[in-house]
């Protein structure tokens, strides 16, 4: 149980509460307050209201956006997540390994985000590139340029590259928290490998995992510079994802609608974060300690 | 078969993970030949001397690693308490304000980057590395406090409660005993501030218009009419290096801690 003591608590979490009121929550007033304005420049500006919070909500092309992100984020968690967890799984206990594992596998994550895309399009490129060579070895004619479907498996194929390790990182700590006790226990009551894995290493890993779900799920529904550098929502915006369409609302200084659109976007992000916690405490009191 | 799975795996995906840097690599050790000519790349040192020679790419990587470590001073102390305060204590809006930190934690750059530049452009913090530091704890303070309250969870409540009957205070019992037991935590939790602050390019681009470029920004201004893509590819393994010894410092703790939701 933990004690209940309003006083220490609060003064405990000011300071963090205060940097973050700055570099949150006031640019979150600013970008409302925008969102009510038409402006041409900051000092000339005409209150009008829900209108571009209207002109989006009837604009086809966001809600096309809308859905390209969420089919994104769907599919990278389809694969990260699973597939993140197999390796966790496959690091052994202890060892030298361990260490080599974890570190080379995280190698991506070091990686600045505009220079991903700058290795992978030179990792495609059909002369000279390592994959652009094997796609043209197996007689795939790879052109991420201007097939749609190539674009959107080029940008699994990096994001599953950039971001797997971090599922990796999180899957593999928290497995290593369980005693040895139990897997003896399991050994003693002769249970399958998938046994242990459904009955002590899912449950254990689950707050971990929601943690790994939101992360990944959050991130790569509002990819931007990744996304961006590879085809600039290209060919004819079938990866103009929701962060890419923001983006260059912001590049073309469009004060008003991208406030609007910002606005729309922290609702969303709001709505998910909302629903992953009341997960997580389900999840909690649900005893699957 | 399952004893040759388990050692294939982990070995595949390295290989994987490896195969775009290879290229990177090899590249940086080339000479640079435009498209159209017909002479053949080279072995050459050339890239890397021309990284360690030019000042504006030293600048940029003394900014990166200024805002970076200024980032994590500011980052620490203040989620420290917090972290403390929410594996601890439960005091009213706990909840929410946790809430509320991780929603921060998800939210793009993109979409605060504008405001966040006008505020910052008010009280004088655009082209400082203080202003990218203060600017990317939107997301490593909630992210550290996350990290140091499961590290935190799983030191027994005991431990608080014989230090304050033996007559330490809060601050005194933060000092002594729980600062030493957690320095393991703090040193993943710099790792985190670190990876997150480092890669990070939206803010660091929208807050340095005329100097304090950092790294990434160094690297996209080398693209140009013709790009010497030896040097951009030095340049990206340089960038990878200070990541990788931050890594190696942390390398026996990072695997042990989080168990998040499991107090």
């Amino acid at each position: 149980m933990k004690t209940l003591n309003h006083k220490h608590g609060w003064a405990m979490v000011i300071p963090a509460t205060i940097i973050l009121s700055i570099v949150g929550v006031l640019p979150l007033l600013t970008v409302i307050n925008y969102s009510f304005f038409d402006i041409f420049i900051l000092d000339k500006r005409f209150w009008i209201g829900l209108e571009w919070y209207q002109e989006l909500m009837q604009s086809p092309r966001f809600w096309a956006s809308l859905g390209r992100s969420l089919l994104f984020s769907t599919l990278i968690l389809t694969i990260q997540l699973p597939l993140g967890i197999l390796i966790a799984l496959a690091i052994p206990k202890r060892g030298i390994w361990v260490a080599i594992c974890l570190m080379t596998m995280s190698v991506p994550l070091l990686i600045p985000w505009n220079v991903i895309p700058i290795i992978w399009l030179n990792y495609l490129r059909i002369d000279t590139g390592f994959l652009g060579q094997f796609f043209d070895f197996i007689g795939v004619d790879f052109d991420w340029k201007f097939n749609p479907i190539h674009t959107w498996l080029a940008l699994i194929l990096m994001d599953v590259w950039h971001w797997t390790s971090l599922v990796i990182l999180l899957a593999y700590s928290s497995l290593s928290t369980i005693p040895t006790a139990y897997y003896q226990a399991a050994a003693i009551d002769r249970a399958s490998r998938w046994q242990i894995f459904r009955y002590i290493e899912l449950p254990k890993m689950s707050g971990i995992l929601l943690m790994a779900i939101l992360l990944r799920f959050m991130d790569s529904l509002m990819i931007y510079t990744e996304a961006f550098g590879i085809n600039s929502g290209g060919p004819q915006n079938a990866t103009l994802f929701l962060g890419i369409d923001l983006g260059e609302q912001i590049k073309a200084f469009d004060y008003g609608p991208s406030a609007a659109r910002s606005v729309i976007y922290f609702i969303i992000i709001l709505f998910i974060v909302w629903a992953f916690k009341t997960a997580l405490d389900r999840q909690k009191s649900g005893g699957l300690k | 078969m399952k004893k040759y799975f388990k050692i294939i795996l982990p070995i595949a995906y390295i290989a994987l993970v490896f195969l775009p840097l290879v290229q990177v690599v090899q590249m940086s050790f080339l000479t640079t030949v435009s498209a159209a000519s017909t002479e053949q790349p080279v072995f050459t040192w050339l890239n890397y001397y021309n990284l360690f020679t030019s000042p504006t790419l030293g600048a940029a990587f003394f900014n990166s690693i200024t805002y970076v470590l200024l980032n994590i001073c500011l980052t620490i102390p203040v989620a420290l308490p917090a972290a403390y305060a929410f594996s601890r204590y439960s005091f009213i809006g706990d909840k929410h304000l946790f809430l509320a930190f991780l929603a921060f934690r998800v939210t793009p750059p993109v979409v605060l980057a504008l405001p966040m530049f006008k505020i910052f452009s008010l009280i004088g913090l655009v082209n400082t590395p203080f202003g990218i530091a203060l600017a990317h704890c939107l997301f490593t303070i909630p992210v550290s406090i996350w990290i140091l309250e499961s590290f935190i969870n799983a030191i027994p409540k005991q431990l608080d409660e014989t230090a304050f009957l033996d007559g330490y205070s809060l601050p005194r019992f933060f000092y002594e005993i729980l600062l030493p037991l957690l320095a393991p935590a703090i040193g993943v939790t710099a790792f985190f501030c670190f990876l997150f602050s480092w890669v990070e390019v939206v803010f660091a681009r929208i807050l340095t218009v005329t100097n304090g470029k950092p790294i990434t920004m160094a690297i996209d201004a080398l693209f140009g009419f013709s790009t010497d893509m030896g040097l951009v590819m030095a340049v990206i393994v340089a960038s990878v290096i200070p990541g990788m010894v931050m890594f190696y410092f942390v390398r026996n703790h990072i695997a042990k801690g989080f168990s998040f939701g499991q107090t």
